[in-house]
């Protein structure tokens, strides 16, 4: 409430520091996001070893100065496949995530905005999407294209857009009837440009932020369809993977699952910092 | 504003303290475990398939035991212990209900158990002599009519009892049953002590959940499929006095949950723990029993296949997995490196045969002189411009097969393979497709009654269901068929050796490592021995030591 | 009104249709069936003429086009049919896993909100001051672990550690549930106490809230009076979707905590191909969904009359 002090002059000025504070924190994050993303892109050239590189007489070796992360069941080193398992896990979380939520918000917004028949058409098929069990759908992918991470992307991209769609939706519902809205379209905007100019600048926070905090979540959601031959296959490092498959060395050989899960920690945390700061930087750009 | 905040920050604490008072009813629960225990009986005595958080113990002169089992669940084919359906009948020997007419013993021969004795009168004729003094817990004793009904029924409704069988006729008389069958069956007395062959009394019938009356040294009292069983002590067992007064048998799919669950104490024996978790329990306070079994982690080559049709290529596999170390470091010594179908406790099994040793030098010979030569330098063997790719089928529903791919996958890349791994769920389609893989590793069960035909005739025959690869030998054909009109055992152990070598000496399969399978139980708890068929565990023999004694 | 309320549920007609088509067609592409699965999990070889025998048994021998319409001929008369697994009834065994996915969804939904709509206002106020960046890493880490993780650790500190909850769940119980209530409740509550972060954010940007502040109201009125009512929208559509996700069940914490619901009865039935009990879970979904939805539509409008309903139209 001290943000918003003051008398109007004030006020400016405080929206005016704020500013420079968000400036200042988005080229922070934007920092480190980009040296997460450099290290996915040149993880093999930054591995301290060869992460598929396997020593069964060193299987299991708790963290040290040889292997500041252990050493996995097969003997290979943590930290190089926590490194190389960026690559894998960033990339295809990232694309996942960025078909979901763009191809969602589009569609929800135009069901929002336009209603009619094809708003009920289009929200009957995100019924049955989310009615639908997202495993047999996986399966059916896994049976009809094979296995691969890319296909995992596509099987969990169809089944997971209804939900930014729904986000998209009813935003737009309750932003549609706004007097700016109604001016805009009385000034003669069309549609897609009221669309792109009024309705999606208000509803980006929220999709903004559920993409954002989805990053983590996709990653565990590919790494569960790996069952399936879909996702990534051995040797190939994934964070999610090496969770779930060294869950049952948690009280005896922690470090197996706890690395990648500080990585997946840290990464989800850098790009939330970084989408809540883009975020903040538009307000204060609109405000 | 602040008042509001205070406000939230109450509404957090009233939250907690809700929580904290579950706490407390738990602590209340918990601190009743170390006690006698009161409760939890009368709780579990009025809720039948609930139990109290307090198993073993023994209060007064109840003694009572909590077993918690990762297998007896719908999906593992065992939704209650009715024998005659699907894998139920695992259950129904498994937890004391029923018992077959004969049995294994360690050295996986047969014994008789609710028979007596048998007499192979002709080919298709076997007249079987029953005890006289077992009765089922409904209290019919167990005679030649009970039998006949029990089998009629068996082969009425189990489709793999009925091809097994082969019964043309069952006749009763007094305490004897005569099978005719519609072929010989030289194996008919190793499939009547599959678990499909528990006796059940059929006038008590099957309850809607799944319960039977059998003449094991525990009644089962109630049944909720993928949750709980409960058993009581039969009182008039035939074969010594059960031990434990009531025993409930928990299905914990998970195996951190189980592992969890033995370790706060909540069960008091285990069946099927994760391997990682073993290291928790290795000390005074727990018990491991073991034995290996006859659940083989295996290949298959397909002979379809450009690659593995090269005995060179098939032969450099066998050489280029270092089974040893598979199973010390990755099984951490839960199994057996195998040479060929069946373990060492088979007198047919173990080192009866002989195969290749692991030896990537020899492998790389092998291969270099069969013309495979690494020529771009790239780490990959090519011949005729064809690079030396594997494409490893295989699923991730046994924890070890997939550890075994990854293992096999780094060995063999050192000879100069390139093995790409398919782990899915999918492979039952897949394997069909002989030009989708090259090796498929699976886990079969190689012996479930003992006998050795059953493993060939499934997999490695010209007439064979699992025969994906299309392996075709004809000294093999010409034994198989030896086999099937042999009905002395010896013999045919004789003939199960030259089968197996047969196999081998074409690589067209892998053989592993055998599972150990192994139970874990409080050290309280005695009695508990693992039995190479992993058909008996709860027996007359279980016990859990006096309360005072923890 | 009435008008549309009845239209709206007669939505679920084709919706049941679709989904229950589609999950049909799918198992049929998906390629396997029961019998196989059977037989792989137990580890036995069965022979052609076993495994044919047993085919037909079922009627999965049919072509899918068949079956499906056997289903749908059978569910019309209210009949769902038998598990091709444990052979019961598929109407009762799903019935009797329902009491316990409903009180899970209860007490989950419950302690989320508690947790979340606080924190993430609180959040929102001291936007970019220390307490927010602390609640905001609290759920980036509850959103960074996966529920497995959670669960055991969880198992861990409060079953073993400090023995206060059982590791198997007993029953019905609230002791039992507190674990698996709270590994889904601290996952959903990092996700929505951003929602709801981000949400109050956008009203707080508002012009009216300056204006609010200029005409001297204060800022604990409307923050509570304006700011709350706007991000009701946003907490409601949250709230629709993981009630709908976890009315479904969560078959990972389900078969952790032995916790008997749905979510772990459908994953089963899904491995083992077991038809008629993933049609049951099929039509269950799709009932959840066109009923929720509806609620979530009708509450919109009550909390803001603004919105008119799509079929509404006068």
């Amino acid at each position: 409430m001290r943000r918003n002090a003051g008398s109007s002059a004030a006020a400016g000025i405080a929206r005016k520091r704020k500013k420079n504070h968000t400036k200042l924190r988005l080229i922070i994050f934007g920092i480190l996001v980009l040296a997460l993303l450099f290290t996915a892109v040149f993880a093999e050239h930054i591995c301290p070893y060869d992460p598929n590189r396997q020593d069964l007489a060193n299987a299991l070796q708790a963290p040290s100065l040889a292997h500041p992360f252990g050493t996995d069941r097969y003997g290979r080193d943590m930290l190089s496949r926590v490194i190389a398992g960026s690559q894998t896990s960033i990339f295809s979380a990232l694309a996942l995530v960025a078909i979901i939520s763009v191809g969602g918000t589009v569609i929800g917004v135009s069901c929002g905005y336009f209603g009619g028949i094809p708003d009920t058409v289009v929200m009957r098929i995100s019924d049955i999407c989310l009615a639908f069990p997202g495993l047999v759908f996986a399966m059916a992918i896994a049976a009809v294209l094979n296995g691969g991470v890319r296909n995992a992307v596509l099987a969990l991209a169809v089944v997971s857009w209804p939900k930014y769609s729904r986000i998209a939706r009813s935003q737009t519902l309750a932003v549609r009837q706004a007097e700016y809205i109604s001016a805009a379209r009385l000034a003669g905007d069309s549609p897609f440009q009221v669309i792109f100019r009024h309705i999606l600048p208000n509803i980006l926070g929220p999709v903004l932020v559920t993409a954002m905090l989805d990053i983590g979540t996709m990653m565990m959601e590919i790494a569960g369809l790996s069952f399936l031959g879909l996702g990534a296959q051995p040797p190939t490092a994934e964070w999610g993977s090496m969770m779930s498959g060294g869950r049952s060395m948690l009280q005896t050989y922690p470090w197996v699952v706890l690395t990648p899960g500080l990585a997946i920690f840290v990464s989800v945390a850098l790009f939330n910092l970084l989408g809540d700061t883009v975020r903040d930087s538009m307000d204060s750009g609109n405000a | 504003m602040k008042k509001k905040m205070m406000s939230m920050m109450l509404a957090l604490g009233l939250l907690a303290s809700a929580l904290a008072g579950c706490g407390g009813g738990g602590n209340s629960q918990s601190a009743s475990q170390n006690s006698a225990n009161q409760n939890a009986q009368s709780q579990s005595a009025a809720q039948g398939g609930e139990t109290g958080a307090d198993p073993g113990v023994t209060s007064g002169e109840t003694k009572r035991l909590v077993w918690g089992d990762t297998t007896f669940n719908a999906e593992n084919g065992e939704p209650d212990i009715n024998p005659h359906r699907d894998s139920s009948g695992w259950a129904c020997i498994r937890y004391g209900v029923g018992e077959t007419l004969f049995r294994f013993s360690d050295a996986m021969e047969i014994e008789p158990w609710l028979a007596q004795s048998y007499e192979n009168v002709d080919e298709l004729t076997w007249k079987i002599t029953l005890r006289d003094d077992v009765a089922f817990t409904s209290g019919r004793p167990m005679d030649g009519e009970a039998v006949k009904e029990c089998l009629e029924d068996l082969v009425a409704e189990h489709e793999r009892a009925a091809g097994d069988l082969q019964i043309a006729e069952i006749t009763a008389e007094g305490q004897t049953v005569t099978i005719r069958t519609e072929e010989p069956v030289p194996a008919l007395i190793n499939f009547l002590a599959d678990p499909y062959g528990c006796i059940i009394d059929m006038q008590a019938g099957v309850t809607e959940d799944g319960i039977v009356s059998g003449t094991g040294p525990y009644r089962a009292v109630s049944l909720v499929t993928d949750t709980s069983l409960e058993l009581v002590k039969n009182e008039n067992y035939w074969n010594g006095e059960p031990k434990i007064d009531e025993i409930t048998v928990r299905t914990i799919t998970d195996g951190d949950t189980l592992t969890m669950a033995l370790q706060s104490g909540e069960i008091d024996a285990a069946y099927g723990m994760p391997y990682a978790s073993y290291p928790l329990f290795e000390n005074d306070n727990y018990t491991f029993t073991g034995c290996a079994t006859s659940r083989v982690f295996f290949g298959a080559m397909n002979f379809e296949s450009e690659i593995t049709s090269d005995p060179a290529v098939r032969k450099a596999i066998a050489m280029g997995i270092d089974k040893e170390s598979f199973v010390e470091t990755l099984l951490d010594g839960n199994g057996y490196p195998a040479a060929g179908v069946y373990p060492d406790s088979f007198t047919f099994g173990g080192d009866a045969v002989t195969t290749e040793t692991y030896d990537p030098e020899g492998a790389a010979e092998i291969l270099e002189e069969a013309g495979w030569v690494d020529t771009d330098g790239d780490g990959i063997r090519e011949k005729d411009g064809q690079p030396l790719t594997l494409r490893w089928l295989t699923y991730p529903s046994r924890q070890e097969l997939p550890l075994l791919a990854e293992a096999a996958q780094a060995t063999l890349g050192a000879i100069g393979f390139d093995v790409q791994i398919n782990n899915t769920a999918d492979h039952n389609r897949i394997r069909t497709d002989t030009g989708a893989w090259d090796i498929y590793f699976s886990a079969m069960v190689t012996a479930p009654t003992g006998d050795p035909e059953y493993f060939f005739a499934y997999h490695c025959l010209d007439s064979s269901s699992n025969n994906d690869g299309h392996y075709h030998s004809d000294r093999l054909e010409e034994l198989a068929g030896q086999m099937t009109q042999t009905f002395d055992a010896d013999r045919r152990g004789e003939l199960a050796v030259e089968m197996q070598q047969v196999i081998l000496d074409d690589n067209a399969y892998v053989f592993c490592s055998h599972l150990r399978m192994s139970m874990i139980s409080k050290s309280s708890v005695a009695g508990l021995a693992a039995h190479p068929c992993d058909y008996y565990e709860i027996t007359a023999d279980l016990d859990i030591a006096d309360s005072s004694a923890r | 009104m009435k008008k549309y309320v009845i239209r709206r549920l007669l939505l679920l007609i084709p919706v049941l249709l679709g989904a229950t088509f589609l999950s049909f067609a799918m198992m049929s592409i998906a390629g396997s069936d029961v019998v196989v699965q059977r037989a792989e999990a137990s580890g036995v070889t069965l022979s052609p003429e076993v495994l044919a025998a047993e085919r037909a048994k079922l009627g999965l021998d049919q072509p899918f086009l068949v079956q499906y319409f056997r289903w749908l001929g059978e569910f019309l008369t209210g009949d769902l049919g038998t598990s091709y697994v444990s052979g019961n009834d598929v109407f009762s065994t799903f019935l009797s896993k329902l009491p316990a996915t409903l009180l899970l969804t209860g007490t989950s939904v419950l302690l989320t909100v508690v947790i979340s709509v606080p924190l993430g206002i609180l959040s929102a106020v001291k936007q970019n001051r220390l307490t927010d960046y602390l609640i905001r890493i609290c759920s980036f880490i509850g959103n960074s672990l996966p529920n497995f993780f959670v669960a055991l650790v969880l198992m861990y500190v409060f079953s073993i550690h400090f023995p206060v909850f059982p590791v198997i769940s007993n029953g019905l119980s609230l002791q039992s549930a507190a674990l698996p209530t709270l590994t889904l409740a601290i996952a959903m509550s990092a996700k929505y106490l951003r929602q709801v972060r981000a949400a109050v954010l956008e009203e707080l940007n508002k012009e009216y809230v300056t204006g609010a502040k200029a005409r001297g109201v204060r800022f604990s009125v409307t923050l509570w009076k304006s700011v709350l009512r706007a991000c009701l929208v946003t907490i409601l559509t949250l709230l629709a979707l993981s009630i709908g996700s976890l009315l479904g069940g969560t078959a990972i914490v389900e078969s952790i905590f032995m916790w008997d619901g749905v979510g772990k009865l459908a994953v089963d039935a899904i491995n083992m191909r077991d038809y008629p009990m993933i049609q049951a879970y099929v039509v269950w979904m799709a009932l959840i969904y066109v009923v929720i939805n509806l609620i979530t539509d009708l509450s919109y409008r009550i909390l803001d009359p603004r919105i008119r309903l799509g079929g509404d139209k006068t």
